[in-house]
């Protein structure tokens, strides 16, 4: 007897989830979900098409959805004519000592707030939970004016200081940590390990998938941040790429052809990290929405 | 190897206090068992002892020192945690050797405790392995190799049989009692388990409540037990308890009216208290089956047993009592049998939970 032959009800009951046939609400919500996976889609195909075709067609008017002519014009333009590999390097060196340094303060933080009894444990907690009630905009003129009396404005510090705020990261390390069984310290402790190795040696290695999935949407974070870097670094041999490709223009104005292809440029590292990792990026982004309720 | 002192150690987390004024001495070399229900305090005692817990009264000493103060690794003891607490990231190798890292031993001499632990719990062949490829029987080595490496003066075992199976439970229970007999160090042992404590203790200290009831060799906490907890705690079948209606005397020793039997006793009668509330004691294996017994009962269940059979018994007044018959026990349920009671073998327990045996 096939499920199709059985009452409905058996049929849940006895078919495996892969082998019941899809209903009619299913079937929307496919093809809703299909649509909207289009949509998304679709601005980075333009983006892509965009900038493999040739600038005639560009500024022509036409919408078309697939290029007379594939070139490479736009790609070899913005390599020759702006500093896109500064711009590299300086989105590399930032994002990447931005991922570690908040990885480990972080950890450190929130091994601190889960495995350590000290006066005012639970105030700090409250007062990083009570950060994401400000949001980085309106902090933005402070970090502005401590780092330019700092004089750090135009500088790789002074783009990655204000971006090591990162409470999410702290509250779900504290989570991890806290579910951690507490005889694996004491074990640590009765085998002479002080705080540093057990974070180090102990907590961060059995935690390693968590710390992978933070790192990366750490770094994504960082590589794809505009406000602050764009009021930070003001001159092009401190900007990052996303700040950079705004200076993509010539003589006539905003040229869409070499526009969309530094920006496919820029989010090339992006799309690499998300497509190896992707599904540790879900992870991270379920475990931070997880926090943010 | 080293004597451990416990004197006077009290415990209390905010109001609730969980161990009261505990005081003992436990000897260099000995295997003492720490038994008892669960949340009686045998396990924070453990802990305290390891450097696990805070001590809020009272002191202990290692050996000629004082370490109620001292963190948990400058206390020269190792624990086997019940989980065993095995780094998963670790090889068996990386788990044995990491306290030994931490204490800058030299790495051959780290090689060569390894290697000499691995040889004694035979684990040699595991070394390489993390803990997620062994069986439970295997990480309970491995956790007690982790152990001995550090040659403490004194081990602490927190329940680290208790997440075997029955059969590897037997086994390894054995191991261990093979091993403290080949390395001879000081052993304190946590189980909620008779059994275990009985098999492997040098010493029991049964606790309840937030204090020790007794301390004794397993066949004196078994055979004069100090308190009607320790008597109904340790033992399987429990001992019988029937409340005592009267007392009579017979050569200046007690004999107790219970069950609605007369029942003599060798417990002097002078060393009773006056007054109500007395309870008789007589564990199963001291009340035979016999042909002119003087107790008579009717048979309601029958547990055989193999080796022996159980036989659970209706006394006249309606008390039910357990009663040890041999193994090929040819009674079955509603026969009228007759008990015979070990005199020597009977307690009295006064309202408190005293116990008075004979002497």
């Amino acid at each position: 007897m096939t499920a199709e032959a059985l009452p409905r009800s058996q049929a849940v009951a006895t078919g495996s989830r892969r082998d019941r046939p899809l209903d009619l609400i299913g079937i929307v919500l496919t093809a809703l979900t299909l649509l909207v996976a289009l949509a998304s889609f679709f601005p980075i195909y333009w983006a892509i098409i965009t900038s493999v075709k040739p600038d005639g067609e560009v500024i022509s008017g036409s919408n078309s959805l697939w290029p007379g002519r594939f070139v490479f014009d736009s790609y070899i333009h913005i390599w020759n004519n702006t500093n896109i590999a500064t711009w590299y390097v300086n989105s590399f060196v930032t994002s990447i000592v931005i991922t570690a340094l908040v990885i480990v303060s972080s950890a450190g933080c929130a091994y601190a707030l889960s495995q350590l009894d000290f006066p005012g444990r639970r105030i700090i907690y409250v007062l990083i939970l009570a950060c994401f009630m400000v949001p980085m905009q309106a902090l933005i003129v402070n970090h502005f004016v401590l780092m330019a009396q700092f004089k750090l404005l135009n500088t790789w510090a002074g783009i990655i200081l204000p971006q090591l705020i990162v409470p999410v990261v702290i509250i779900v390390y504290k989570q991890f940590f806290d579910s951690v069984p507490k005889e694996f310290r004491e074990a640590a402790q009765m085998d002479s390990a002080g705080h540093f190795k057990i974070l180090f040696r102990i907590y961060l290695p059995m935690n390693w998938g968590v710390t992978a999935a933070l790192a990366i949407i750490t770094f994504i974070g960082a590589w794809n941040s505009f406000l602050w870097p764009f009021l930070a670094a003001t001159g092009e041999a401190t900007m990052t790429v996303p700040v950079g490709i705004t200076q993509v223009k010539d003589a006539y104005g905003i040229v869409y052809g070499k526009l969309m292809a530094s920006a496919v440029v820029a989010g090339l590292p992006v799309a690499i990290v998300y497509l190896i990792f992707q599904r540790r990026v879900t992870q991270a982004i379920m475990l931070s929405a997880g926090v943010k309720g | 190897m080293a004597d451990i002192v416990l004197s006077d150690v009290s415990k209390s987390y905010g109001q609730v206090q969980v161990l009261d004024s505990v005081s003992m001495h436990i000897k260099s070399g000995e295997f003492i068992v720490f038994l008892g229900p669960s949340g009686c305090g045998k396990s924070t005692l453990l802990r305290m002892i390891a450097g696990l817990e805070e001590v809020n009264g009272g002191q202990i000493h290692i050996g000629d020192t004082r370490v109620d103060q001292l963190p948990p690794n400058q206390r020269g003891v190792a624990m086997v945690f019940q989980n065993y607490a095995l780094y998963p990231h670790m090889t068996v190798r990386e788990n044995m050797s990491f306290g030994l890292q931490n204490v800058g031993t030299d790495k051959a001499e780290i090689a060569r405790r390894v290697e000499d632990a691995a040889r004694m719990l035979e684990i040699g062949a595991l070394l390489e392995r993390r803990p997620s490829q062994l069986s439970g029987g295997q990480r309970q080595r491995v956790a007690i190799g982790r152990a001995i490496v550090r040659e403490p003066r004194a081990f602490l075992l927190d329940e680290p049989l208790s997440n075997l199976d029955a059969s590897l439970r037997v086994r390894t229970r054995v191991e261990l009692a093979q091993l403290h007999q080949r390395i001879g160090t000081t052993m304190v042992f946590v189980t909620h388990d008779q059994t275990e404590a009985m098999t492997l203790a040098s010493r029991i200290v049964v606790m309840n409540n937030r204090r020790i009831e007794q301390i004794g060799t397993p066949m004196e906490v078994y055979s004069r037990p100090a308190s009607r907890f320790v008597a109904a705690f340790v033992g399987s079948p429990a001992m019988n308890f029937l409340p005592v209606s009267s007392i009579a005397e017979s050569d200046g020793q007690a004999v107790v009216n219970a069950g609605g039997v007369s029942i003599a006793t060798e417990i002097p009668i002078a060393n009773l208290p006056s007054g109500d509330g007395l309870t008789l004691g007589v564990r199963p294996d001291a009340l035979k089956v016999t042909a002119g017994g003087s107790i008579s009962g009717v048979v309601e269940i029958m547990e055989r047993l193999g080796d022996r059979t159980l036989v659970h018994v209706r006394l006249p007044d309606g008390s039910l009592v357990v009663a040890e018959d041999g193994g090929k026990s040819a009674l079955e349920p509603g026969a009228t049998v007759s008990l015979a009671a070990a005199r020597s073998e009977m307690h009295i327990f006064d309202a408190e939970g005293i116990a008075y045996h004979s002497s």
